[in-house]
């Protein structure tokens, strides 16, 4: 008994030990930890959630975020979550009253919250939104009225390898409809190089990058089994099939697609804003073109970024301070930094003019920009989701094999018809 | 002899008073942090929830609608039958695996507790770390499997963007994972296996294989009968592994009961909450007969 | 002959010539034996952790090199980046893991290994029922206990804080730990309880003096596995403690996660660097459930 009693010792002492090196570990580091500021007269903390989870309290933005809300008189605590969570976590707050002052949010979701009487709209907060443009307010538009302000936009193109087109002697410029691009990519195989990548994951992903390819076709949301649509499914099948884009795409995010045309051997990615910081340091030349709708011009891409609102708060006293965060975030200079560190385009005409002039390279994107749609736009609100999650299985089925375009297609638009 | 039996007769009350009293912290902890949930999981499959009545409450009573449409869904067929071949697989693989090494490893050989304890990493990596791992080793085009396969001369499989694979490629990663516990359960086991009766046999002239058929096993039935009730239980709410690598598709080829009710109620923009939480209550059922098996057998073990 | 189920068997099996030698190659040939049983657990171990091994290579490779094809089995153009980032960023989380993951351990003990012990040994009028109660209570999707904590959290005013989520991570594990320790404790013989009566001791007492040392395989079995699903829990960590000045490390890893671009090499850098001190937690604590064993636990 006595080897136990002192092997028992032992492990308590072990355990207290480490204990004390963790609790010393925590302590001494805790101040980092922490997004939260400190600060001098703070009358009452204002909560701000975001989904930037990359940006750390040491980070510009958390900075940013701070200093508008001692602008404002108050305390700001941020915290930051995954962007795919940020739906879930914001409603179940909401019911159980715990919604935060300030919520960014990814756009296509914003008509969700709205419709669930999570969000304020902007007559209530007072918040202006005449600086930003029409077609990218629209996202966070139902039935007549606006429930944020877009913090900024980004959307899709087509990067290329310089390198690989000349050697198997394309010209970018030459592409300028579909007939040009699958022209171009036949030379690329050729030349023993890989096609093009994308992402065609099931989830809102995949939706985002399809729509480029679908609106360029001259499809609508509304009609998922148009001939317009099946000929867009089409092309992706085509490409799978003649071997110009890798199987993967089929479980690739945008990150994942990326990294394969990072690898130096494809020649074209479909990909988004966000990426130019990445490109730069991808080790070989690189360019962009939009992408081209079939019969030639370029075809309207759909609008990323998030929109900024206001929940809902049972004391309607603390609009007023949020509109102030608001404002003070998507004033022109805070929303040319914040948007130069996201990688997007501004939202509003003046900044984008300055975006241009610091740097040429966001010429192509403020034009795409500008072309751009959103997804929730023309008064799809809430049927946007399901006709969304329809048309990502209807690739995924194409794609995988498991049904032709046409078929795939039409399982998905009797799906969106009888779910009502 | 004087078996417990006639103690229990002899003073009933003051001892059923002991034992309640060390049941007490459990059967608080079980009220205070199992019944809302549960109640909550309840409520949300029988009532009409969009995401305004979610946030407002005033949800409609529904009944059994939610689980009429549920059944009604194209997906169910396939991710009930998805779910018991993952399910099953997994625990046949997982338990026989995990009992092989564990009583390779109580053979007490140099370095065999350091190797033991080596082979429960793969539980301490964070879900998404391990599942996104094995995605990349399973990429069609990049992972390393497939390059394996190409030194070896066989044709690449598309592991995870295959309908035909990805189910196969989940449960492989399930397998994966699920040694460890397996296999700590299992030694845990063996080490109550007075080391007497493996002398007696021995001298007897019985090989290991007879040493395993006809002491391991069966002493080792009722841990053994733990762990893969258990393994039962937590197999069927696993859904990081199939969420990460193929979001349970493509085309609804990797989704079994949990992903679909993470599906419907988070995993797309528009949450519905009714149907996913229906889904979830079928895999307690699911659960539940395989539980009240394991209960009855108990029962007559304990009468015996 | 009879089948050979194990590699242990054919081991033997291929030794077994050496043995009808006689006597004098007695020890060279169980030294033999168990070397060659050390490197075959050494192959085992290999082929199980390889999916380890190409974590590591991944933490190890830039970015762009992520999909390469065909994939480099060593990063040839490897980058510190990654762990630079983690050992940047990331030791405050990696604090607090450990001190969620011991205080659930403790937390977790408390309440299951007094059930155990009365499920197991004094009967209880309705057990039967209180056991399966456990068992529903694990088959319920950790979702929903998260969103039930939420609500319980809020308004306890525990939400964000790590008492709350020690409690919440302690759901993992409770119901695990009184089915094990139930069924270990049933193993326990009925002469030592027995004895213990006899000496006028109580349950209380037998509890403490004779119970709890003898089940030392159970404790370390329940703290092995409690410690694990704290450690690596993200759901509850995600839904309670998100806007907490301490986080786990689960959190913190999704630091490399943004929402548009994903730093893997530095994700996996920060599951490597996390893996060190709960493999060596692990390690010690293999080592003592062994020697636990050698000292003959039950027949004290």
């Amino acid at each position: 008994m006595s080897s136990a009693a002192s092997s028992r010792r032992r492990t308590a002492g072990t355990l207290a030990a480490l204990a004390l090196v963790a609790g010393a570990a925590t302590a001494c580091s805790s101040s980092s930890a922490a997004k939260s500021s400190s600060s001098s007269a703070a009358s009452g903390t204002y909560t701000v959630w975001d989904p930037y989870p990359q940006f750390d309290n040491g980070s510009a933005w958390v900075k940013l975020l701070t200093k508008c809300g001692t602008d404002a008189g108050v305390t700001v605590k941020v915290t930051a979550y995954d962007t795919t969570d940020l739906t879930s976590k914001a409603l179940l707050a909401a019911q159980q009253g715990n919604a935060p002052d300030v919520l960014i949010v990814d756009n296509p979701v914003v008509s969700t919250l709205a419709d669930a009487g999570v969000l304020t709209d902007t007559g209530t907060t007072k918040i202006d939104t005449s600086a930003a443009e029409p077609n990218l307010l629209a996202a966070g538009q139902l039935n007549g009225k606006t429930y944020g302000v877009p913090i900024g936009a980004n959307t899709l193109a087509l990067y290329y390898n310089k390198t690989i087109l000349q050697a198997a002697g394309v010209d970018p410029a030459s592409i300028k409809d579909w007939d040009s691009l699958n022209a171009a990519l036949a030379k690329v195989k050729a030349a023993g190089k890989k096609g093009i990548t994308f992402s065609a994951i099931g989830t809102e992903e995949g939706s985002f990058q399809f729509l480029p390819w679908f609106w360029g076709a001259k499809a609508d949301l509304t009609k998922l089994d148009s001939p317009q649509a099946v000929d867009a499914l089409s092309l992706w099948t085509t490409w799978l099939k003649n071997g110009y884009a890798p199987n993967s795409v089929i479980n690739d995010t945008q990150t994942t697609s990326w990294q394969e045309f990072a690898a130096g051997d494809t020649a074209f990615s479909e990909n988004g804003t966000w990426q130019l910081a990445n490109a730069n340091k991808a080790g070989f030349p690189f360019g962009i073109i939009p992408i081209p709708a079939k019969d030639g011009g370029t075809a309207p891409a759909p609008t990323g970024g998030e929109f900024v609102t206001v929940p809902v708060q049972s004391d309607t006293g603390r609009y007023a301070t949020s509109e102030k965060l608001v404002a003070c975030l998507t004033n022109a200079d805070n929303a040319f930094t914040t948007d130069t560190t996201l990688s997007y385009v501004a939202a509003a005409d003046a900044v984008q003019t300055k975006q241009v002039a610091a740097d040429a390279e966001l010429g192509t994107w403020v034009q795409a920009v500008h072309a751009a749609k959103g997804r929730t736009s023309d008064n799809l609100g809430t049927k946007y989701p399901k006709i969304s999650e329809q048309m990502w299985t209807a690739v995924q089925a194409a794609l995988s094999g498991s049904a032709n375009p046409a078929g795939a297609l039409g399982t998905a638009q009797k799906s969106v018809s009888s779910a009502g | 002899m004087v078996r417990s039996t006639s103690t229990r007769f002899a003073r009933p009350s003051s001892s059923q008073w002991a034992a309640w009293a060390f049941l007490t912290p459990v059967t608080a902890y079980l009220a205070l942090f199992y019944a809302y949930p549960l109640y909550k999981n309840i409520d949300l499959s029988l009532r009409n929830y969009t995401v305004g009545s979610f946030v407002h409450g005033g949800a409609t009573f529904a009944g059994f609608g939610n689980y009429t449409k549920v059944f009604h869904d194209p997906t169910f067929s396939p991710a009930l039958l998805h779910t018991i071949v993952f399910t099953v697989a997994s625990l046949v693989f997982q338990f026989t695996i995990g009992l092989a090494l564990a009583v390779f490893f109580h053979q007490h050989f140099r370095l065999s507790a350091t190797l033991r304890a080596l082979f429960l990493v793969p539980w301490l990596l964070p879900l998404i770390v391990s599942a996104s791992t094995w995605a990349w080793m399973l990429n069609s085009d990049s992972g390393v499997v497939n390059y394996g396969l190409h030194l070896l001369g066989v044709a690449p499989v598309d592991w995870l963007t295959s309908p035909h694979w990805s189910l196969v490629s989940v449960v492989i990663a399930n397998i994966w994972i699920g040694i460890p516990f397996n296999l700590v359960l299992l030694y845990s086991g063996l080490q109550s296996i007075p080391e007497a009766l493996y002398e007696a046999a021995a001298i007897d002239g019985a090989t290991p294989w007879q040493q395993f058929r006809r002491i391991t096993f069966p002493m080792l039935r009722p841990v053994s009968a733990i762990t893969l009730l258990l393994g039962w239980v937590y197999t069927l709410k696993v859904f990081d592994i199939i969420w990460i690598m193929t979001k349970g598709g493509p085309v609804d080829s990797s989704t079994t009961f949990a992903t679909w009710s993470y599906r419907l109620g988070f995993g797309n923009l528009l949450p519905k909450f009714g149907p996913g939480a229906a889904v979830g209550n079928l895999l307690v059922v699911l659960a539940l007969i395989l539980g009240l098996v394991y209960i009855r057998t108990q029962r007559r073990a304990q009468g015996a | 002959m009879p089948a050979q189920g194990t590699v242990r068997t054919a081991r033997t099996v291929r030794t077994a010539p050496a043995a009808r030698i006689g006597q004098v190659g007695k020890r060279s040939r169980s030294r033999n034996r168990t070397r060659g049983k050390t490197v075959i657990g050494v192959l085992l171990t290999a082929v199980m952790l390889f999916p380890v091994y190409w974590m590591i290579n991944e933490s190890l490779t830039r970015d762009q090199d992520m999909r390469k094809s065909p994939p480099s089995w060593f990063p040839l153009h490897g980058t510190l980046a990654g762990y630079s980032a983690v050992l940047h960023d990331q030791l405050p989380y990696l604090g607090t893991s450990l001190i969620v993951g011991l205080a659930t351990v403790a937390l977790t003990l408390v309440v299951s290994a007094p059930a155990g012990y009365s499920l197991a040994k004094l009967r209880p009028r309705g057990g039967a029922a209180l056991s399966f109660v456990l068992l529903v209570a694990q088959m319920i999707p950790g979702i929903i206990m998260a969103m039930g904590f939420y609500a319980i959290l809020l308004n306890t005013h525990l939400i964000n804080t790590l008492p709350g989520l020690v409690v919440a991570d302690s759901t993992l594990a409770v119901p695990f730990g009184v089915l094990v320790f139930t069924a270990f404790m049933s193993g326990i013989p009925e002469e030592l309880m027995q004895a213990a009566r006899t000496d006028g001791a109580g349950p209380l007492r037998t509890f403490w003096s004779i119970v709890l040392p003898v089940s030392r395989n159970a404790l370390v079995t329940v703290s092995l596995f409690t410690f694990l699903w704290a450690w690596s829990d993200f759901i509850f960590a995600s839904t309670l403690d998100s806007g907490g000045g301490r986080q786990p490390i689960t959190l913190g890893i999704y630091h490399y996660i943004g929402n548009n671009n994903q730093q893997w090499n530095a994700v996996m850098a920060t599951a490597v660097v996390a893996s060190v001190p709960a493999t060596v937690l692990l390690v010690l604590a293999q080592r003592y459930v062994a020697a636990g064993m050698t000292t003959g636990a039950v027949k004290d």
